[in-house]
Order: C-alpha cells, then structure tokens, then sequence
C-alpha cells in the first residue's frame, strides 16, 4: 500500500511530499528508530522539533486497513483529537499533527514493495521531495515582481563574454581584468544590493566611522525601500496602515530609540491628539498582555529612512547596476562584475574591494504549485494571483460587480486581504471569502511551559518570531545551538502566524457569524477552468467534512514563500563556484557573525544578511531589526579586522552619534 | 524588552550604581530629606545597596515567569509593577525586620518611599534609552552590556 505524506516546512514553508510504504515511523532521532517492525523495513520520517519524541508514533498497514500508534510524551493528534500512547485507525485525508507539523495522510493505492524511503528534514536527501520550484521573479530591470520577467537579453560578441572568461579561475588576476578593457573602479567597501540590508549596514558603518566615499552601494533600486513598499501596497499595506514590526525595530536609527511609538505619541501630542498619543506609549508600554502590540505605520517609517538616507549620504554611495558575478582577486580583494545595460547599450563593468556586505534580498516569491500550474496551462494571470504580485483589479471587481475569493495560507496577508474584503462588503454585501487551509489548527505550538494562541483556525503571534529570537534566551540558544538544535528550535518558534490584532479577530468573527468569511480544509488536487471559463478548485477526496469541489472568482496566493538562493543566478553562481556551505534550510551558512567563512581572501571580509541567511544563528534575519544586527555584527567584524576608518562604537562615542542622529548632522 | 538574567543583573547593577547613586545624593548629603542638617547620611546608599542585593534576587524569579510567556519577554507594564513589589517588600524588610547597616530606629518609611520611587521612576525611565545608547549591543544581548 502506498502512502503519500504532505507537508509544508514549519520554518521554510517549503512542501515535502514522499511516497511511502508502511511501516512509517516518525520521530525526532534516526538512532531511536528501529529499522525493521515484523521484519518490514521502516521508512522513518525524522522531524526537527522539541516536540516531537525521540520515537514518536508509528503508521503500520494491516490488511488495507493504517493503524496509527502515538508512542510519545505529548501526544499526537488525529484530525484535532488527542492521542496518548495508544492506537487507532488512520483514513487517507486524515491529519496528524506531531509538534509543529502537520501532515496530510493520502492512500495512492495498493502497491506493494515500496521501497522504504528516510525523510531527513534539513539534509539533502529530503530534498528529492520538493516539488519542481514554480517562481515568480523580481524583474531585473524594474524591480516589479512578475510571472515571467524577460532577463535582459544580452548580446555578447564572440570574445566578449561577460563576465569574462577569467572568471573561470579561483582566484582571478588584476591583470586579467584590466585586459578585458572595461572600466574599473575601486572602493574600500562595497554594499551588494540597493535595499533595506545594505540601508541599514551602510547607516552602522557611517556611524562607526566610515565615511560615505569609501562605500559604493550597487543595486537597482533608487529608494531603500522601493521593493519593500511595492510588495507592501500589493499585499494590501497602504502608507497608512501598519507593519509588522516593533516600534524599536527602526532601520533609521541603529539604537533603536526613540522606537516609532515614542515619536508617533510625541507628534500627536502636539497636534492635540492627546487620547491616541497616549494610547500609543500605553501600547508600548503594556504589549502585548495588556494591549496590542503597537506597530509604525508604513508611511512613518518610510519617511524616517529618507531622513536618515538624506543624513548618511545614501545618494552618493548608490550606484546603478546590476551585479553579475564575484571572484576573489590574487591581491586578496575581490572583484564584482556588474552590468549597467540598458536597452541596447551595452555597458559592463568592475568593481574592485576589500570588504563587501551582501542583501540581494528575496530572489524570488514562490506560486503555490498547483496554482503557477493552473496558470502556465490556462496562460490567465488575472484570476489566480499571488498576493505580492499587483492584484488590484481583483478589488475593482469585486467592489463593482461582487464576487467571490478564495484565500490560500493563513498569515499576515490574508489578514490584510480579510480586512480590506470587509471594508469592500461596505460598498457591495455580495463579495465572499473561502479560506482554504490544508488542515485544522487544533492548538498554537509549543515551547517549554508556553504556548501560542490561535482562534478560529489562526495562529497569533506578534511578529513573525518570538520576541524572545530578538535578543533575549531565544537568541542565545539559537546562537549556541547546533545546526540540528537550530532546525528544531527554529521549527517550534517559526510557522505561520498573524498579528494578534483585536480588529482582525473581531473581522474574523463577524465574517464566520455573518456567513460572507468561511474556512474549509482540505488538500488541493488541482485548479482548472470550467465550461464557463469559471475557476474550480478540486481537493483530495477526504474524510474531512467539506465540499471537494469550490468555486470562485478568484484565487490568491498569501503563502508567501520565499526562493532559495539557487533561485538567484548569482548566488548560484558564488555558491557552486566557490563551493560556499549551505545551512539546513539550503541558505547560505554564515558564522555566528554573519560573515561567509569561506569567502575570506586574506585580508578580505565578506559578509551576508537578510533573507539569504535564515536557518542560521538568528531567526529574524529579514526583519528590520533583524537586519540592524546582522549591519551591527559584520560592522563589529569590520572594525576587528581593522578595516579603513571603521572603529568599535560604544559608550561616549555612541552617545555622540546618537546626538548627530538627533540633531540630523552627518555622522 | 527581552532580557536574560545575566543581561538583567548587569542592567541592574549599572543603574543603580550610576542613576541610583546620583539620585541618591540631596538625601545622603542632607540637602533635604528627614533630617536636612548638611550631614552625611549613608543610610540612603545602604538603601540603593539593598535594592541592588535583593533586586538579583527577584531577577530569578522574574526569568522564571518570564519562561511562561510565549514571547519570552518582559513588557514594560510588568517591570513596573515589578518595581513596586519590590519596594513595598524592601520597605516592610526595613521597617519590621532590619536589614545590616540601616539602623531600624533611623529608618524613616515616608522617606523611603519618596528616594524608592525617584530612584525607580527615573531608573526605569533611562533604562529604555540611555542602556541602548550608550550600549548599541545591549538590546541584542539580553541586557548585557559588558
């Protein structure tokens, strides 16, 4: 009998779904694993959680008929019911939850011999599992993220190949570059990426001493958070509304005070709107027991960035371009080709630094699988979206002739598209919303003697990680922990979670008592057109109560998954080329001060942030906070490594820098 | 914020050696206070020296609770109403049991709130800005600073 099991990574969100024969065992530890049951072998499934048990439960076949056996501490859960240490009858459609996963149980069929299959979460044989990588990229050109972006089309004449054919070396010569008769340029630093990773490094060098001539930053962007606000105003977080991020996470100001509540209360305040003045330093003060977590509106901190832009001269370190390849040099730098190409002007050139700072950001959003293959086969683009995307019209519509939606993945984007629904429903009451999850959410996970809250199927979390991942105990562990004790503390700390707003749960609500909001579950087969040209959903037949076909207008996509940096050319290439570690969840392996090991060219230093390093020493790398310590350690690491004018800030000398933040002089 | 009990002991120790001290000194030196004679008075040293010495103690306890909230945080509503806990335990120590080198007979309650409070409102206050100034690793550190 062949069993499929499927799952999205707590951590990565990325889908595993092996084919297997029973026995299958699941557990923390392959050691605790026995290898054969009546003389059947195992497949053993192991799984990265503090919840999970060394030996967890046991699927076994016994005529046609699965029997699962929960063997662990705390339980395993069938469909939501508790099991304890006993055994009972598994259905195909049926989910178990162990720890943080939640798997969905398919019989395929009756096949015999199988051949058992060891599921590794976080080593590279689970990767034969992944579904084929279905994409939508950030054009290279205009930054806009689209379904197919056309990669500029670069002519190169014979002999001309860029980047040269002297990059084929380990470590490339200057006299080689110099005769590929491009022009050159050199810098003490350079900042890789045009966004808020490189904003906020650049922002910590500055107050560490480094002057703004001796940083060229390459990118594509012209603001620091142009890719940042685009994919907030697709995802429905217009200037006015709020971000997921804390009032002291302010990429503008590297000591985090004053937070965005202070500054917020203190403008109010003098504009005589004292009751919301003081609410917001009452937020802060009491978050989040006594109220909700306060949060800056997206406009605020956008604003306090073009301050701080302005003051550290972020103008003049940005250079247009878009970096192609890096190489160590013979003289222990590196040398960075990057293209300026524009339309049919050819214009190729080199880079030359001692230390580089690397946040190319998000490569790429990835499509749910059966949606992109809905799309590359129907070639329709506008009634199945991924909420990062520009999806605006799907609005227009409903709000002018009503319709229906379904919403996949349960973040803080659906929450942002339920709320706008329920503000569209002022305007036109015949606009539905089905929420189609994988399964059930019968209680928020584990930690210790902690546990998260959830509510009519959402998970609440303030941000997308504990605050504890920030800088307390949960920081330390993580730092201290194994790369195999990271996996799991990752796992029970991460998955998918909203903001515990009370406006939102009260939406929720409303909408559930009020039938226009309703949640189904259930495991996507696929999603074709009809007759009529009209979208259908079709789920795996299951046990779980719900329809197995829907229908709806339209389909968004607010799973949000990231890529991996395979999925970027270029940090394809500087990975394969020099053979550069991955971390458990296929990132890039920084040191515990986000430095690439691997990369050091005598006295050259490379160090990487952002997206490209989750899975590794700290949880919220693509936060904004996240990034101010990744900019804080590599500045920290800079200025031990004596690079030029760079000095350790602390005590008085942060004081002063903070005073020229204050009074807005350059650093 | 999001200390460990390291991070807390440093954090308490630095402000009650620096903010205590100086808040400390109109009383010690007489200028007002029960006694406003120009004299030195140790006794409100002594006073900070407990709130230190017993203020490692309630840490323990504060990073056990701690563990309970899913955040692992310390919202600022707790460290306040964690400050007058402490004082009202500090006051009843002093006033009913004695403490070494604050003489029960001197003690005087009424004075003791206003040099706890001032000492505690303006710690509490600094900590949230001066530690991160002067300290731009201390929010990562879980509040330590050395």
């Amino acid at each position: 009998m062949e069993i499929q099991l499927s799952w999205e990574d707590p951590t990565s969100g990325e889908l595993f779904e092996p084919r297997l024969s029973a026995p299958i065992a699941f557990g923390r530890e392959a050691n605790q694993i026995p290898p054969t049951i009546n003389d059947e072998q195992v497949s053993p499934i192991i799984l990265a959680s503090k919840q999970v048990s060394r030996f967890h439960a046991l699927i076994t076949a016994n005529n046609g008929q699965l029997t699962i056996e929960d063997r662990s501490a705390n339980g395993t859960l069938i469909n939501g019911l508790r099991l304890t240490q006993s055994s009972q009858t598994l259905n195909s459609g049926d989910t178990i939850k162990l720890g943080a996963y939640e798997i969905t149980v398919t019989i395929e069929s009756m096949v015999n011999n199988v051949e058992a299959t060891e599921v590794v979460i976080g080593e590279a044989s689970a990767t034969e599992f992944i579904v084929p990588s279905s994409t939508i990229v950030f054009n290279p050109e205009t930054d806009i993220l689209e379904a197919q972006a056309i990669i500029p089309q670069e002519i190169s004449t014979p002999g001309r190949a860029f980047p040269p054919a002297c990059f084929a070396a380990e470590r490339v010569s200057i006299a080689d570059i110099n005769a590929a008769g491009l022009p050159i340029e050199e810098s003490d630093y350079v900042g890789l990426g045009a966004g808020m990773g490189s904003f906020t490094w650049a922002d910590t060098m500055r107050c560490f001493g480094v002057k703004a001539e001796q940083i060229v930053i390459l990118g594509i962007e012209q603001k620091p958070y142009g890719r940042y606000q685009r994919l907030c105003q697709n995802s429905q977080i217009p200037a006015h509304e709020r971000l997921r991020s804390g009032s002291d996470s302010c990429p503008d100001n590297i000591w985090g005070w004053p937070g965005y509540a202070w500054r917020e209360s203190f403008k109010e305040f003098f504009r005589g709107q004292v009751s919301s003045s003081i609410k917001h330093l009452w937020q802060v003060f009491s978050e989040p027991v006594l109220a909700d977590t306060y949060t800056p509106k997206s406009g605020d901190v956008f604003a306090s960035v073009d301050r701080e832009a302005a003051r550290i001269g972020w103008e003049k370190m940005l250079r247009y371009g878009r970096f192609r390849a890096i190489r160590k040099t013979e003289d222990g730098r590196y040398v960075i080709a990057y293209s300026r190409t524009q339309g049919d002007r050819q214009d190729h050139r080199f880079l030359i630094t001692r230390y580089i700072h690397m946040a190319p950001g998000y490569p790429a959003i990835k499509f749910l699988p059966d949606l992109q293959a809905y799309r590359e086969k129907y070639r329709d683009f506008k009634s199945v979206v991924n909420a990062y995307e520009e999806h605006e019209h799907v609005y227009k519509q409903l709000i002018t002739k009503g319709g229906s939606i379904i919403v996949r993945g349960r973040g803080i984007v659906a929450s942002r598209i339920i709320q706008r629904v329920s503000e569209i429903r002022r305007q036109n009451s015949k606009v539905t919303v089905l929420h189609l999850m994988r399964s059930p959410k019968p209680e928020g996970n584990k930690f210790g003697v902690a546990q998260r809250k959830t509510e009519n199927q959402w998970e609440f979390q303030p941000y997308n990680w504990p605050k504890g991942t920030w800088g307390g105990d949960m920081k330390k562990r993580l730092e201290e922990g194994s790369p195999v004790e990271r996996q799991r503390l990752l796992t029970d700390w991460g998955g998918t979670t909203t903001a515990d707003r009370s406006d939102w749960k009260q939406i929720v609500s409303k909408g559930l008592q009020e039938g226009w909001y309703a949640i189904t579950f259930g495991k996507v087969a696929r999603v074709e057109q009809d007759e009529q040209g009209r979208l259908v959903t079709y789920l795996e037949s299951s046990n779980i109560k719900g329809e197995s076909k829907l229908n709806a207008d339209f389909i968004i996509d607010s799973t949000g998954l990231e890529a991996k940096p395979s999925e970027s050319p270029f940090l394809n290439d500087l990975v394969t080329h020099y053979s550069l570690p991955l971390n458990p969840l296929g990132r890039l392996q920084v040191a515990n001060d986000f430095e690439l090991v691997e990369m050091r060219n005598d006295r050259a230093r490379m160090y990487a942030a952002g997206v490209m390093t989750l899975g590794g020493p700290y949880a919220p790398v693509d936060t904004f906070l996240g990034l101010q310590y990744a900019a804080q350690c590599a500045a920290d690491g800079l200025a031990r490594a004596r690079a030029p004018k760079a000095s350790r800030l602390n005590g008085l000398g942060s004081f002063i820098q903070w005073i020229k933040w204050a009074t807005n002089q350059t650093p | 914020m999001t200390p460990i009990l390291f991070g807390r002991w440093q954090t308490r120790i630095f402000l009650l050696a620096t903010i205590g001290l100086i808040v400390s000194l109109p009383l010690a030196l007489g200028i007002i206070g029960p006694t406003p004679d120009g004299n030195f008075h140790p006794i409100f040293f002594w006073v900070v020296f407990w709130v230190g010495v017993l203020g490692l103690l309630w840490d323990i306890l504060y990073n056990y609770l701690q563990q309970y909230l899913w955040d692992h945080d310390w919202p600022g509503a707790f460290q306040f109403f964690a400050c007058i806990a402490e004082g009202i335990v500090l006051g009843l120590l002093l006033k009913f049991v004695g403490l070494p080198f604050i003489d029960r007979d001197v003690f005087d309650l009424p004075w003791f709130i206003v040099h706890y409070t001032a000492v505690s409102i303006i710690a509490y206050f600094l900590s949230w800005a001066v530690m991160r100034i002067l300290f731009p690793r201390w929010r990562f550190r879980g509040g330590k600073w050395i």
